[in-house]
């Protein structure tokens, strides 16, 4: 590295310095050590649903079939679910800001309709 | 993953997360486990304790998530925590677990496949400072931080920062120049 | 904000087809330092879609929501940040500068420039403005205490937004009781 000025030691510095890929699969590890938080999810009880034995199958297809529909039905309400869980959050965040904006728009008209008496000292420049 | 200008990441990301969803959660620890980890790495000069610090950083990240509110914050939420995170750990470690299990050479060939020689006597030189500069110097060059958000992410006056900063690529130089790995100039 | 003003601007400003989603929206740079050191922070950034969600969620019958769903029925952003902290003047103000320096592209117009030597507060109202549309909104303002920026973005009903005064906790101020204001200035200019 030839160094002719500071400025390219820096860069230099920075070129060796760029962020090391994580080792591989480091997310998926940290995933299986993240709590398990049980949440509420609307599943019907299996009990509710008919028997598929009805229909003549055998009984490990009919337990099959009868998990894959459980297994759907779970997937779509976990992601009904999220999804509501993301619109009442932002139902929350958009009520605090137009709170925020309507004390600032207050604060604006307070300032211009209700200017210093002539009387009032300057308390900043 | 990892963030670019082209690709940013939503905000509705963030969101999505603390609302529960750990898919978007993996997603943010994608983005930024690279960072964090070579924080770790070049902190603690061990890839097992960078890991192990790694994850310690995400777990945190996890607990707190409510606390963070918007990407920005989270990025320097991640690197102030990684930093600090790292700087408690060599006080309070044995020396000869923070000793390179001689993977820098594995290290340097993955950043520059040009001069590993040089990469090596750098990571080597940089594991020499004190553990204060030692952060600053990754927060600076590493993870491109300006002087005042270093000096909020380690609590420390600016001027601090910047006599760190001064002092760790004067004494960098030197010992490179010493080394025969750069050629002569003229110190400031 | 004297109510004619606003009906004007509301008339110039209603209806029309929402613009693309960047015209308007502010780069809002890091704030993280002064987040660690606020004591209280507002941060929300809403783009259309989380909008859009939002609004699926807000009631018709309260009062407060169905005013914000009708509001935000033609917006494509909000974007807030707002800080308060325990002593006076506590954030730089080199971070408002980069902001107002946006501000100050073609298409943005101060709107209202409001100074309170009284309460030291500081509160200045933008608007961008596409052709005969408002497509961006900005306001910024200072308190010794506090710190706020606004940036709502799209098809803008300015009549719908002063309406929210009264609402939110906020008591109102009698805008529509057509008071006078002084000759020697107009509402728009500065107050001194």
């Amino acid at each position: 590295m030839n160094e002719k000025s500071p400025g390219n030691f820096e860069d230099e510095l920075r070129r060796r310095l760029r962020p090391i890929d994580a080792p591989e699969g480091f997310a998926e590890r940290l995933m299986a050590a993240l709590p398990v938080e049980q949440k509420a999810t609307v599943v019907k009880p299996l009990a509710a649903r008919p028997s598929l034995r009805q229909f003549g199958l055998p009984a490990a297809l009919a337990a099959s079939l009868m998990v894959a529909v459980f297994l759907g039905v779970r997937v779509a309400n976990d992601r009904a679910l999220r999804e509501e869980q993301i619109g009442i959050a932002a139902s929350q965040q958009l009520m605090q800001a137009l709170r925020v904006t309507s004390q600032k728009l207050d604060l604006a008209y307070e300032a211009v309709n209700n200017p210093p008496t002539a009387g009032e000292e300057e308390n900043r420049s | 993953m990892s963030l670019s200008a082209a690709h940013p990441m939503p905000d509705s990301l963030l969101l999505q997360a603390r609302a529960g969803d750990r898919n978007a959660f993996a997603a943010l620890v994608r983005a930024h486990q690279g960072s964090v980890f070579s924080i770790g790495l070049r902190m603690l000069s061990r890839r097992d304790a960078a890991e192990d610090l790694a994850q310690d950083v995400f777990l945190q990240l996890y607990r707190k998530l409510d606390s963070i509110e918007s990407l920005e914050h989270l990025g320097f939420w991640l690197r102030r925590v990684a930093a600090n995170l790292a700087i408690d750990w060599l006080r309070r470690l044995p020396y000869s677990a923070t000793q390179p299990l001689d993977e820098s050479a594995e290290v340097a060939a993955q950043v520059s496949e040009d001069d590993p020689l040089m990469s090596r006597e750098l990571m080597r030189l940089l594991g020499e400072l004190a553990p204060h500069p030692r952060a600053v110097m990754l927060l600076r060059y590493q993870e491109d931080r300006d002087v005042a958000e270093i000096a909020a992410m380690l609590d420390m006056p600016v001027n601090t920062v910047k006599s760190h900063i001064k002092r760790s690529l004067t004494a960098l130089r030197g010992r490179m120049i010493g080394a025969k790995l750069i050629d002569c100039e003229e110190l400031p | 904000m004297n109510a004619r003003v606003l009906i004007c601007l509301a008339a110039v400003f209603l209806a029309g087809p929402v613009f693309a989603q960047s015209k308007g929206q502010l780069r809002l740079p890091e704030f993280a330092t002064l987040a660690d050191k606020a004591s209280e922070t507002v941060t929300v950034t809403l783009d259309a879609n989380l909008l859009g969600m939002a609004a699926r969620f807000l009631s018709n019958e309260d009062p407060e929501q169905a005013k914000a769903k009708k509001l935000v029925s033609s917006l494509t952003g909000i974007y807030v940040r707002h800080y308060t902290f325990d002593s006076d003047y506590a954030y730089p103000k080199g971070d408002i500068d980069g902001v107002r320096r946006q501000l100050s592209a073609p298409g943005w117009s101060r709107i209202v420039e409001a100074r309170s030597k009284k309460e030291n507060t500081n509160v200045d109202v933008f608007v961008l403005i596409d052709g005969e549309k408002a497509q961006g909104l900005a306001i910024i303002a200072s308190e010794p205490r506090e710190f706020t920026i606004v940036n709502i973005v799209g098809n803008i009903d300015l009549e719908q937004l002063h309406d929210l005064e009264g609402n939110f906790g906020v008591p109102a101020l009698g805008i529509e009781t057509g008071k006078k204001a002084p000759t020697e200035k107009t509402p728009t200019e500065k107050t001194k």
